[in-house]
């Protein structure tokens, strides 16, 4: 076996037999699902946060009251026809049939799940119970200023919940004005839900003044342009964007993120790798046996294998399950996003930035660390060399807002942004002759960056220079 | 002649320096090591006999491991030419030297066999005889017990037992020891001392540094002593004892003065401190005066001598003949 392949396999096998690897391969999953469904599964454990409204105008209060009960049941459906589209895609368009069919919240969600624990049973399990977002109560009193015991928590309700906020609704020389009452200063959404229930009101007031039918004046209230985004390509047919055109730039976003942080991990164990072996004295040993140049890409070699096996574990456990979903839920958001993460030229992309990104980091990063002769020298050379690598990250946002933005396009064939801006642009079309051209100049930048890599490498290890030395202290004899 | 750790001399075999049409292991010429301003190697030309124990000889920072890294390839000589077991450095015959270096260590959640058997297999051992080897090297050294332990249980002295026997598992024909004995406590120090001969009696050629003058004394058939990155003298033990004045150490009775009674005769006595009363001084026998004559100068000065005891320089007072107090090692 070569040396290279020696130097590999130890740093391999000393990664994998740590228990960290192991910790890593197992909850990196169930971290990933606990940040995607988390926020998600948090925001259906709160339960609804209480208000109330003290209106000067029954008409006022009752129009707010309104808009609330129909933001709920907007967010009932929502929440039950991504569930059906999932769960029972067959049987969608009756569940929701009979969801809207039914007089309120409660009934129509009913309505669904009825429909689906006949039509489909297996999938009656997991039918979601929608919460809505509020709870509207009669005020405990009459007036705001006896409320406010209630609202800064000096005073619990009748049932000893607390009461989350007060809609007071005035009405100025007959305009209405809105107070909105709650300690939680930052949280302005009941407002916003108030604010336009009684424009809508004062509209429909006005149109009554000039002496229009009520029911006419409601249709011109619902008055409302049909709006559709086209894509003028060829290669997109008709130009009807949907979500499944719109899914492979979230797949992308996604995948950059997670290139960018495995890229990073693997580096930092490159960094500490060496500076551990720079402390424990082995290098001398092995530069009798291997090159620096050898010892840096077996190093390379060994903790590209340890990404390679991570790889395939989660490639393994995601594929299976993008695939399921994918081909159960083809309708459904999730099933489009997920079919999109399989698209060939993002897979290509991201196995393009993968290897370049992950060798022309993980060389500067071997290079780095050879300089340092502890964790806590090295801590202080990353941190303007963090704010460089932190620039592939800033440009993502405004390379999904337009990909091919001259700047965007100009920063791609830049190597340190490559492998992250290749991902982003990809969905958009890219060429195959522009991903190849860009995975030449990654090639020569790769080749070019491990040749300087492994000039540091060897003044670092062989005539061990370091950061101390070149800030004063003399380099050993 | 090669002089034994016991005192005495072994004339089993004649020193291989002197055999006849002897190769040279290795040969240095004209090495010169420069860091930025600062020269640690100068000029420095020597050549180390097949077979032979050799000893590079000199205080911290006198360019010691600067030379021995040069001669394992590490470092590249600023200028100078190196001929190791024949030809020039390659990896090729890199794998024919083993190297402890003077900064040592192994991978701390390695196994002692592990550790071994990986060095040993990056110099070229097929992997099965590595691990043969390195279970029967461990067992060789009391170390069998141990060989499935992780470095890092291991005590310091075993760890440093492990590396020696890290260098040597690919059975080389040239060991390069930087420093071998520092770290080790005086049993270690005794067992090392025999792996070498050892060594050297299966046919390899052992080059070591140390600035510790006994063990050289001990172990040595040629030696090289550097200061200040210069060589300042190369050949056999006996020629660098030779180069130092013999000394004797004598003991008065009372309040005597010796040094003042022998001067007018030509006498260089030291006082050396007093013990149980009596005072201890030490005479430095040159000048033609031997310990026959320093003898008879104190019996006609009358000197009230409690102990007169002719000894044999060390290599420690060679040195200091040859370079002077400042730029000599310790002696231990």
């Amino acid at each position: 076996m070569s040396s290279i392949l020696l130097v590999a396999r130890r740093d391999y096998l000393a990664y994998v037999g740590a228990w960290g690897f192991w910790l890593s391969l197992f909850t990196a999953p169930l971290i990933i699902a606990a940040l995607m469904f988390g926020p998600l599964l948090l925001a259906r454990a709160e339960p609804p946060r209480v208000l109330t409204i003290v209106a000067e105008r029954a008409e006022d209060g009752a129009a707010v009251s309104e808009a609330f009960a129909q933001m709920a049941l907007e967010d009932a459906r929502r929440e039950v026809a991504a569930y059906v589209a999932a769960a029972a895609p067959s049987h969608a368009e009756t569940a929701l049939a009979a969801f809207d069919g039914a007089p309120n919240r409660e009934a129509a969600i009913q309505a669904a799940r009825h429909i689906v624990s006949m039509q489909a049973p297996n999938a009656l399990a997991a039918f979601p119970i929608p919460s809505p977002r509020y709870r509207i109560i009669d005020a405990p009193e009459g007036d705001i200023q006896a409320l406010r015991p209630y609202l800064d928590g000096t005073r619990t309700l009748s049932d000893g919940g607390a009461l989350y906020g007060a809609l007071h609704l005035r009405r100025v020389e007959n305009a209405p004005t809105i107070e909105y009452w709650s300690v939680n200063l930052s949280h302005d959404e009941p407002s916003n839900i108030a604010r336009r229930a009684l424009r809508l009101e004062m509209q429909r007031e006005a149109l009554a003044g000039q002496g229009l039918d009520p029911i006419e004046a409601d249709r011109l209230q619902e008055l409302n342009p049909q709006v559709s985004q086209r894509d003028p390509r060829p290669s997109a047919g008709e130009g009807q964007v949907t979500l499944r055109q719109r899914a492979p730039f979230f797949a992308a976003l996604a995948l950059s993120f997670i290139l960018w942080s495995v890229v990073f991990s693997v580096a930092n164990m490159l960094l500490s790798g060496v500076i551990e072996e720079k402390s424990n004295k082995i290098l001398d040993t092995l530069l009798t046996s291997v090159t620096p140049l050898e010892m840096l890409i077996g190093k390379l070699l060994g903790v590209a294998a340890v990404s390679a096996t991570l790889f395939l574990f989660w490639g393994a456990l995601g594929g299976t399950l993008l695939s399921t979903a994918a081909a159960s839920m083809g309708n459904s958001m999730f099933g489009q996003v997920a079919a999109a993460f399989l698209e060939p030229r993002l897979l290509v992309a991201f196995a393009i930035g993968f290897v370049a990104g992950y060798l022309m980091y993980g060389a500067i990063f071997l290079a780095l660390g050879s300089l340092c002769e502890s964790i806590q020298e090295a801590q202080t050379l990353l941190g303007p060399v963090a704010l460089v690598l932190a620039m592939p990250m800033m440009l993502i946002t405004p390379a999904l807002d337009n990909p091919n933005a001259p700047i965007i396009e100009m920063a791609s064939w830049v190597p340190i942004f490559t492998p992250f801006l290749l991902l982003i642009r990809a969905p958009s079309g890219l060429a195959w002759t522009e991903i190849a051209g860009m995975a030449g100049v990654m090639l020569i930048a790769v080749i070019v960056i491990l040749l300087l890599a492994a000039q540091i490498f060897r003044a670092g290890v062989v005539n061990q220079l370091s950061v101390s030395s070149l800030f004063g202290r003399k380099a050993k004899g | 002649m090669r002089p034994t750790g016991e005192g005495g001399l072994i004339w089993a075999r004649p020193p291989p320096y002197i055999w006849p049409r002897m190769n040279a292991a290795l040969e240095a010429e004209g090495l010169v090591k420069r860091y930025g301003a600062r020269t640690a190697v100068q000029d420095l030309s020597f050549s180390v006999p097949q077979g032979a124990i050799y000893g590079v000889l000199g205080p911290n920072g006198a360019g010691k491991s600067s030379t021995l890294r040069m001669l394992v390839g590490v470092l590249r000589p600023s200028a100078g030419r190196i001929s190791l077991l024949g030809g020039p450095i390659s990896r090729d015959m890199l794998r024919r030297v083993g190297y402890l270096p003077e900064e040592r260590g192994l991978y701390r959640s390695m196994s002692a066999r592990g550790a071994i058997a990986y060095l040993a297999r990056l110099k070229g051992t097929p992997s099965s005889v590595a691990y043969k080897r390195a279970d029967a090297l461990l067992e060789a050294h009391g170390l069998g017990k141990m060989r499935r332990k992780k470095i890092k249980t291991l005590s310091k002295g075993m760890a440093q037992k492990v590396q020696v026997l890290a260098a040597i598992a690919h059975e080389p024909d040239f060991i390069i020891f930087d420093e071998p004995f520092s770290g080790l406590d005086p049993v270690n120090q005794r067992v090392l001392e025999d792996t070498i001969r050892a060594q050297a009696a299966a046919g390899r050629t052992i080059l070591f540094s140390t600035h510790v003058m006994e063990h050289a004394e001990r172990l040595c058939d040629r030696i090289l002593l550097i200061a200040h990155g210069q060589k300042a003298f190369e050949g056999t033990v006996p020629e660098a004892l030779a180069l130092a004045p013999s000394v004797a150490v004598l003991e008065t009775d009372g309040d005597y003065d010796l040094a003042a009674a022998l001067a007018p005769r030509g006498f260089n006595i030291e006082f050396d401190g007093e013990e149980h009363g009596n005072k201890r001084w030490r005479a430095r026998l040159e000048n033609g005066h031997g310990s026959r004559q320093l003898l008879a100068a104190c019996v006609e000065a009358g000197a009230p001598l409690s102990l007169f005891e002719p000894a044999r320089a060390s290599l420690h007072e060679a040195f200091v003949a040859l370079v002077g107090d400042k730029a000599m090692p310790a002696a231990e």
